[in-house]
């Protein structure tokens, strides 16, 4: 028998640099901040830490001194557990990933209730070093990586692709960015929250052309922690909760280029994705109230928000600009702000993007809050959307 | 043979070579572009493999490719990792060969080159070894 599986609880950090530099004499360390908010995430579910069974951690940034970090949190939390105590790894997917792996051992009745969580301290490590490990992650490293591609470059790429293929342009894609600033500016947990204008946007140092800084997602620590339990524990809690409804997942088996080539724009992966979990949920995109995707810069919510189905094809920049993806329009996205100004602690941003949903569906997004939402949907991704983790979520009030 | 340009300075990212791919690198240094095709199901695969992709035969053999192809997409970096910062900024592309294959790789224009146009690999010959890169043409 499988169980269904809610979010009954969940608390953030706010996206900030919280790191201290390595010679700093007084450190902000990655323990005792999550700690913090563990404990806010139990207290959110109402229930007690003795009900704990499964820890599910999202693997934290290398600069982590502490390792094996999972099994160190089980300890200083005093936490023992029956399901599993493990971290997990997957490049902007990880968070997504941890989150799956709790959903599991819940489905399959190993636990009731199952943390998943984590913590990604990065932001004092100065970008130019930061990117010596990223540019290994996002490409072949013997037949990209010598020739300076960076994680960016591959999303500045489609940039490319798409003003060309769909006569876009620079100015539709940058609306992405003033429309996340503006919903940043009601979100208390987000990094950037003094709204934006277009102008100021275009204005901007060119990081990867067509994108400037504004357009691609600043570096910032997060920490999160979502509480999952076996929905008849969430029913009988007699709190509103979240329960996940679909579930899809697609890897292309290429890594960042398809060397059979592809219609790269298309992001297949978000596609199948994004289908598998229409069809787990037994709804189609129509029915979806508002959508957090993983979409690192502007071109990517535009090209993650076609491939699953919530704006046409070749319109979505255009779209966006008319307002149509803004609170107050017919499909909003990134009501967080997005990972452009909610920020982007990328081994934890898929926790945030639940986490928006949770709020959401619950009711309580206060100044944001998308009236009567009922249906939520999130995305993850590794490389260039190469492969594509997708969630259909649905409030129980 | 491709055309070639000396570079001088070394490699920031020396890419590894191994018994199998030397053939690849040395080739290149000599102004040969070349890569491996299936004996079985005959499909190219690129970067080179010691093995079929598609149908995961270990019967693969050297051929050489044309070094032509159409440009599909391209990037200016500015905000480079350590290693490339005395490069920046500099121009990065994805180009469709013409035997059907996809790659990526800088790109050599000094203005933004429109996308779709035909372009030739060149071989970048830097002190420590070679690197290529497109060009339009």
């Amino acid at each position: 028998m499988t169980h269904n599986v809610a979010i009954l609880g969940a608390a953030v950090l706010p996206v900030a640099k919280w790191q201290k530099p390595r010679d700093a004499d007084v450190q902000v360390l990655e323990h005792e901040t999550l700690a913090k908010v563990v404990i806010a995430a139990m207290a959110d579910a109402g229930l007690d830490k003795s009900e704990i069974s499964s820890l599910v951690f999202a693997q934290p940034r290398p600069y982590t001194q502490q390792k094996y970090f999972a099994t160190f949190i089980a300890n200083y939390l005093r936490l023992p557990c029956t399901g599993t105590v493990q971290e997990v790894l997957g490049n902007g997917m990880t968070a997504a990933l941890a989150f799956e792996a709790a959903a599991n051992d819940i489905r399959l009745g190993k636990s009731q209730v199952a943390l998943a969580l984590g913590i990604n301290f990065e932001s004092a490590v100065p970008a130019v070093e930061h990117m010596m490990n990223s540019m290994k992650a996002t490409g072949d490293v013997d037949f990209h990586a010598p020739f300076g591609f960076t994680p960016i470059s591959w999303y500045a790429m489609d940039a490319a692709r798409y003003i060309y293929e769909f006569s876009s342009s620079r100015e539709e894609l940058a609306s992405v960015s003033v429309k996340n600033r503006r919903h940043a500016s009601l979100n208390p947990i987000a990094q950037f929250r003094k709204p934006i204008t277009l102008n100021e946007v275009l204005a901007q140092k060119p990081i990867v052309d067509p994108l400037g800084l504004y357009e691609v997602p600043p570096r910032g620590d997060g920490a999160a922690c979502l509480v999952m339990v076996d929905e008849e524990i969430a029913k009988v809690s007699g709190k509103p909760y979240v329960r996940v409804r679909g579930r899809g997942f697609f890897h292309e088996g290429a890594h960042q280029i398809n060397e059979v080539p592809n219609d790269m724009i298309a992001l297949v992966s978000a596609q199948r994705a994004g289908q598998a979990a229409y069809s787990e949920a037994g709804v189609t995109a129509d029915d979806i109230d508002l959508a957090e995707l993983y979409a690192p810069c502007t071109i990517i919510e535009v090209l993650a928000s076609e491939a699953l189905g919530l704006v046409p094809r070749g319109q979505g920049a255009r779209l966006c600009a008319e307002g149509v993806t803004s609170l107050g329009g017919r499909i909003p996205i990134a009501t967080s702000g997005g990972l452009q100004s909610r920020g982007h602690p990328a081994h934890v941003t898929p926790f945030y993007s639940f986490f928006e949903l949770k709020e959401q569906l619950t009711g309580r997004a206060g100044e944001r809050q998308v009236k009567g939402a009922r249906l939520g949907v999130t995305s993850a991704e590794l490389g260039n959307y190469n492969a594509a983790l997708v969630h259909v979520l649905e409030g129980v009030q | 043979m491709l055309a070639s340009q000396v570079i001088d300075r070394i490699r920031a990212f020396p890419p590894r070579m191994t018994e199998f791919t030397k053939q690849f690198w040395w080739g290149l240094a000599s102004g040969d572009f070349q890569t491996t095709r299936c004996d079985g199901c005959e499909r190219l695969t690129f970067p080179p493999k010691p093995f079929c992709p598609h149908c995961w035969s270990e019967g693969v053999r050297w051929v050489p490719l044309s070094g032509r192809g159409k440009l599909y997409s391209q990037t200016v970096v500015h905000a480079a990792p350590m290693v490339f910062q005395e490069e920046t900024p500099y121009r990065v592309g994805i180009v469709d060969l013409d035997e059907g294959l996809r790659i990526a790789t800088r790109v050599l224009s000094e203005t933004e080159p429109r996308l779709d146009t035909a372009v030739e690999i060149v071989v970048l010959q830097y002190r420590d070894g070679p690197l290529f890169a497109a060009r339009p043409l």
